[in-house]
């Protein structure tokens, strides 16, 4: 109790609570634009740390990374394109909302929930930091690859009717993204020569093509929906306490799945969504509303991708490995004031790390409030004409593609996916499984086969582990849930086929 | 065009790239060392191979599909949506461009002369006062905000550098 007092005395001072109220804005606004990441916010918000203390240095860092996989639901509600990866199953039923008029309940219903599953996953942090860090730690190669090939399966849930055209994606997603240098052999792989090509495909200038430009095209040859009709009556609409009541049990799930996956490092919020999409729609007594703005297909992902944040701390401050590259420089700003992660961390430094709790709540307090009074700002964005609209995202995806790594062939290739991404879209190829490929190929790729070098070549690494086992029942299973119900599908030919895509 | 007619034609085209595909990755990428080493061209090679494996498959749906009478092609035209060339191809050019012009002659002068173009272009705006306001607000309020507030780096131009 002590401690915790201490701790409350580091942390709930005005300068750290402004600091972390600075990084949830700054979070906000960064995860909001499509292609400027949280990532990004916290590489630049890492220097300004420096001259602070630690608590409130480690606050700024958290706060940022909080309200950046927030604020990733704005831009995927209003407009359609995700602003960062973890909220690209947000925009299924998030966007046809926005198209429906319901933008406001759909971004207050995402708050809500985002918080709640951030205060979810901290809890369970604090509760059970110490078994589940065991259990996530013991992950080796052939577990991680069960468990990324269980996240590919849910595919078959976001390929709509035709499972054959879903995998088609999925797979030009994995051969996207083995273009480049090798990362196990240093080999270049179809770069032709070029420099530029070594780096491969970034997965954010991928994202912004793949859910920006077709934005963009649409608007500019009139097609899809003039939105500010309907936009003209939008108003804040904050959800009715009995629509979270009715979803509590979703939210509860989908927090404790988001905290687990959020636990295992290398996976994050884009396979914590879509798992918890994947889940709601299967359990949900409507399932065929999914993709037309259905609001459990907003409150799921978005409880799970904030339930990552919980989950991520736990391997990072027990034992130091970061899960995503967003956590990795929160590390790299603990090490920096001395908060060297570990089992020593919690005996020479309980002060801080109870301080870190706090800042989180704050962050989160600072997150709501700044979204709920955000909303009326944000709706906003609705009011100005399409075509206007989509010449302001032209030049933000610009900046976002470049300055990613400042190269103009980032742009090059975000117009050039961009464009094949409309086409696709045109010929009923679903696009969300092209994310998913491009998020799980390489680390598919790098589990397999790191795993095979462990086990010298034997294919035995991935049949002994009983939760490798239990991943791979589970992709089946889903599998062949999906092809029984496109049998079914194809029995009643008369009912119109379903269609579930991102744009 | 039908649905399975598109079918077909989007199939050849995937059965194709496959192809190609598979012909790169088998001449260019060196393969493991064997005795189950896993090397750098397994899975670029799996993945051409699975497209090719897809392809055919939607190949077949089609020609089954179009065999059977009864298809819910009715259902599928509505969904089906046109693609416009044009609009595609402008905004290829147009962000090819912007991108040339940033590295060229700089964030600052590329953003207005890409927006008045957008404009004049592909909206087909003819009132200056509406062009200028565009060109001039998403410039400069972009510019503070990001090259200014966030500190981000934004294209200096190597022929022109007006910071």
């Amino acid at each position: 109790m002590e401690a915790f007092i201490d701790a409350a005395q580091l942390a709930m001072t005005p300068a750290a609570i402004l600091a972390i109220g600075l990084g949830a804005l700054v979070g906000l606004v960064f995860g909001s634009i499509p292609g400027l990441t949280f990532t990004v916010a916290l590489a630049l918000a890492l220097p300004i740390t420096f001259s602070m203390d630690a608590v409130p240095a480690i606050g700024l860092l958290l706060g940022t990374y909080i309200g950046g996989m927030t604020g990733g639901s704005v831009s995927a509600i209003l407009l359609g394109i995700p602003g960062t990866p973890s909220a690209a199953a947000t925009v299924l039923d998030g966007y046809p909302m926005t198209k429906r008029g319901d933008a406001s309940i759909a971004l207050g219903t995402a708050v809500i929930v985002s918080v709640f599953g951030g205060i979810f996953s901290l809890i369970v942090m604090i509760v059970s930091v110490d078994i589940v860090s065991r259990l996530a730690i013991g992950f080796g190669p052939a577990e991680k690859f069960a468990l990324v090939l269980f996240g590919m399966s849910t595919i078959c849930g976001l390929c709509g009717g035709s499972l054959i055209k879903g995998l088609i994606s999925g797979v030009l997603g994995l051969m996207i993204m083995t273009i480049g240098l090798d990362a196990i052999d240093g080999v270049s792989r179809l770069t032709f020569g070029s420099v530029n090509m070594l780096q491969g495909v970034n997965l954010l200038v991928a994202l912004i093509g793949l859910f920006a430009v077709p934005f963009i095209i649409e608007a500019f040859s009139g097609q899809g929906d003039a939105g500010p009709k309907r936009v003209a009556n939008v108003r804040a609409k904050m959800p009715s306490i009995g629509l979270l009541f009715r979803n509590s049990w979703l939210m509860i799930r989908c927090s404790v799945l988001g905290t687990g996956i959020g636990a295992i490092p290398g996976t994050g919020g884009a396979i914590a969504s879509f798992l918890a999409y994947d889940h709601a729609k299967r359990f949900s007594k409507k399932p065929k509303t999914f993709g037309k703005g259905n609001i459990e297909g907003v409150i799921a992902p978005e409880t799970a991708n904030n339930a990552v944040t919980g989950g991520t701390l736990i391997p990072l401050l027990s034992l130091g490995i970061p899960g995503d590259p967003a956590t990795a420089i929160v590390l790299a700003g603990m090490m920096i004031h001395g908060l060297t992660p570990g089992p020593a961390l919690f005996m020479n430094h309980a002060d801080e790390v109870y301080g870190i709790y706090i800042a989180v709540v704050i962050a989160y307090v600072w997150v709501l409030a700044l979204q709920l009074v955000g909303i009326r700002l944000f709706v906003h964005v609705l009011k100005i004409p399409r075509e206007l609209l989509a010449v302001i995202v032209l030049v933000l995806c610009a900046i976002g593609a470049y300055s990613i790594r400042n190269s103009v062939f980032d742009i090059y290739s975000m117009a050039v996916i961009g464009v094949l991404a409309y086409i696709l879209v045109a010929v009923r190829i679903p696009t969300t499984p092209i994310i998913l490929g491009m998020v799980l190929g390489p680390i598919l790729e790098n589990e397999f086969r790191t795993g095979m070098m462990l086990s010298r070549g034997s294919m035995d690494i991935f049949w002994t582990s009983p939760v490798a086992l239990v991943f791979f029942g589970l992709a089946a299973l889903i599998i062949m849930l999906q092809l029984r119900s496109e049998l079914k599908a194809k029995r009643k030919s008369k009912q119109p086929l379903e269609v579930s895509d991102a744009s | 065009m039908t649905n399975q007619m598109q079918d077909t034609i989007l199939s050849c085209i995937f059965l194709v790239l496959a192809g190609v595909w598979i012909w790169l990755v088998a001449t260019t990428i060196p393969g493991g060392f064997g005795r189950g080493d896993i090397g750098p061209r397994a899975f670029p090679l799996s993945f051409g191979i699975a497209l090719a494996v897809l392809s055919g498959g939607l190949l077949l749906r089609s020609f089954l599909m179009r065999a059977d009478a009864n298809s819910d092609s009715e259902s599928d035209e509505e969904l089906r949506q046109e693609i416009r060339w044009t609009p595609a191809l402008l905004v290829l050019i147009q962000i090819s461009l912007y991108g040339f012009l940033m590295q060229t002659i700089g964030y600052v002068i590329a953003t207005p002369i890409i927006i008045v173009t957008i404009m004049l272009i592909s909206l087909r705006e003819r009132s200056i006062k509406k062009i200028l306001a565009m060109a001039l607000g998403i410039t400069v309020g972009t510019w503070i905000i990001f090259e200014k507030l966030l500190g981000i780096y934004l294209a200096n131009g190597t022929w022109i550098n007006v910071g």
